[in-house]
């Protein structure tokens, strides 16, 4: 019985153990990241080549996502506002929400499922065809040659991504305060920038580079230990875009928080 | 006899409950052709990828040339991955990049050459493993034996002292096989150290100086192809027998 009992709390605790101990390993690889950075030797074309495939090859699906998030806000905001009278509060909201959590959040949703289910597969199946191995057996790093040029691309796309998609949304808010709730655009504009301060954007540009670090630092983890082949390469892609989503939404209302605190 | 410039003494290794290696002494002198053969499963992979710290061993030491190497760091091997390179079983190339930029990757990493020059050095390499002007393809575009061929081509590049051969031969049809081991003979003439890993044993005893087999995680003989091809031993012997079947 005792026996019984021991051996259940033992398991619990490797478990628990082993969850740690990846824990420690994805904060050992962003140390590595960042160590890495600044020393020699540096790969920037291959830095530019992720900043081309990662982040241009995202501003697609974010104008569309942005617009449509600033599109749609604006037509419930302003439905529910007009009962009290409040249209003319419309704007203010729209774009403040918009800077502060809607874009970033939206945006690195959705570039966690873009981006870092490819980081994941791409690395994965390096690393199931020992591609991984021969760069190590070459004499160089994969953190170096892999994860330093993904991460670096993403934290320096994503805010941009953010804003652009701040920038789309706010546009498809103009559209629909002026069709719908006979909102000019001159007013709208100084509403937005009237309300909208200089730290509910960096707000929202400080979110979504900690978001691109929590992609690329796990899709490249995730990539790095694939094992069992395709098949492991498929559970290492859906593990990714579950985690780092529910990680993006997690951390996004600490840092709102945090943001809340010091301003 | 030669220098030794590898010498492996009292390897452990294990994963998990899965003993590989247990108490594995081997050298391995300059210039020479070791064959060494093993069951699947033996550990011989294990053992290659633990030379060069791919894999980190339990127990046991490590030397290349009196430099012990099993506890370096990944940045403190990096000369030694440089002077002991691994001929990976299935070629590992980069698949995203060209033949020219898999073979020409050691060079780019490790040279201060100019392209020009790393050019010039490709195209001879390509001459030797003979597949001269394929430079622009892919590796999806070569065959097995082809994608094999570049993968020691780009293990070779930085003239190594040793070179650790996965089995080359394997999966490959008689010609190409004859293509790798000609390739191998040519590098053995020009002073290369090798470990030959392959149940090929007509090539093992072509190849090599010495044959030593691997069995239960220990090395059970250790000695020239001709004593190979005499012995007594019933393990050894159904290695010899295997080959005339
Ligand atoms: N990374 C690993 N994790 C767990 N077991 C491994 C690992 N690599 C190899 N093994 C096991 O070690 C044994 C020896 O493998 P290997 O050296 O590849 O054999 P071979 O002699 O055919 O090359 C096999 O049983 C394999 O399952
Ligand atoms: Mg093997």
């Amino acid at each position: 019985m005792i026996n019984h009992i021991t051996s259940k709390y033992y398991r619990l605790f490797k478990i628990l153990r082993s969850y740690l101990i990846s824990i420690g390993e994805v904060f050992d690889l962003f140390f590595e990241t960042i160590q890495c950075t600044f020393s020699r030797p540096f790969y920037f074309s291959r830095l530019m080549e992720q900043i081309n495939h990662i982040g241009y090859g995202s501003t697609s699906i974010t104008v569309v996502m942005g617009v449509t998030t600033g599109l749609v806000m604006t037509l419930n905001f302003g439905y529910g506002l007009a009962k009290f009278g409040g249209t003319l509060y419309v704007p203010a909201l729209v774009s403040l929400s918009l800077a502060r959590e809607m874009a970033p959040l939206f945006t690195s949703l959705l570039v966690a499922g873009r981006v870092g289910s490819g980081i994941a597969a791409e690395i994965g199946a390096m690393n199931v065809t020992q591609q991984v191995d021969a760069i190590r057996a070459l004499g160089t790093s994969p953190v170096r040659t892999l994860v330093v040029p993904r991460f670096w691309s993403l934290v320096i796309s994503l805010p941009l991504l953010s804003s652009l998609s701040f920038g789309v949304g706010i546009l498809g808010g103009m559209i629909v305060c002026k069709t719908e709730f006979d909102i000019i655009p001159g007013f709208y504009l100084y509403k937005v920038f009237s309300t909208v301060k200089f730290h509910d954007y960096m707000s929202g540009l400080v979110k979504s580079a900690v978001f691109a670090g929590i992609i690329t630092i796990l899709a490249c983890y995730k990539g790095l230990k694939t094992r069992d082949g395709t098949k492991g390469v498929g559970l290492t892609t859906t593990w990714v875009v579950v985690t780092t989503s529910i990680l993006i939404l997690v951390t996004d209302f600490f840092i709102s928080k945090i943001f809340l605190i010091i301003w | 006899m030669n220098e030794v410039i590898l010498e492996l003494k009292n390897i452990h290794k294990k994963f998990g409950k899965n003993k590989i290696h247990q108490g594995i002494n081997l050298t391995l002198h300059r210039g020479e052709s070791l064959g060494l053969l093993g069951g699947s499963g033996t550990g011989k992979s294990v053992l290659l990828r633990s030379i060069i710290g791919l894999e980190r061993i339990d127990e046991g030491e490590i030397f290349f040339k009196n430099n012990r190497i099993d506890q370096l760091s990944e940045n403190k091997l990096t000369p030694f991955r440089i002077k002991i390179s691994y001929s990976f079983q299935s070629g590992a190339l980069f698949d995203s990049i060209s033949v020219f930029e898999n073979i020409a990757y050691p060079l780019f990493e490790h040279t201060k050459f100019s392209y020009s020059q790393i050019k010039d050095q490709v195209a001879e390499m390509l001459k030797l493993i003979d597949l001269q002007g394929k430079e622009e393809l892919m590796p999806s575009d070569l065959s097995g034996g082809m994608q094999k061929r570049v993968g020691m081509a780009r293990a070779m590049i930085l003239n190594p002292e040793i070179i650790l051969y996965d089995e080359p031969t394997a999966g490959l049809d008689p010609a190409n096989t004859l293509n790798v081991v000609e390739l191998m003979l040519k590098l053995k003439k020009k002073g290369l150290a090798s470990i030959f890993v392959t149940h090929d044993i007509p090539s093992a005893i072509m190849l090599c100086d010495r044959i030593v087999v691997l069995h239960e995680g220990k090395i059970i003989f250790n000695d020239t192809p001709i004593k190979f091809q005499k012995s007594e031993d019933p393990i050894v012997r159904k290695f010899v027998l295997s080959s005339r079947e």
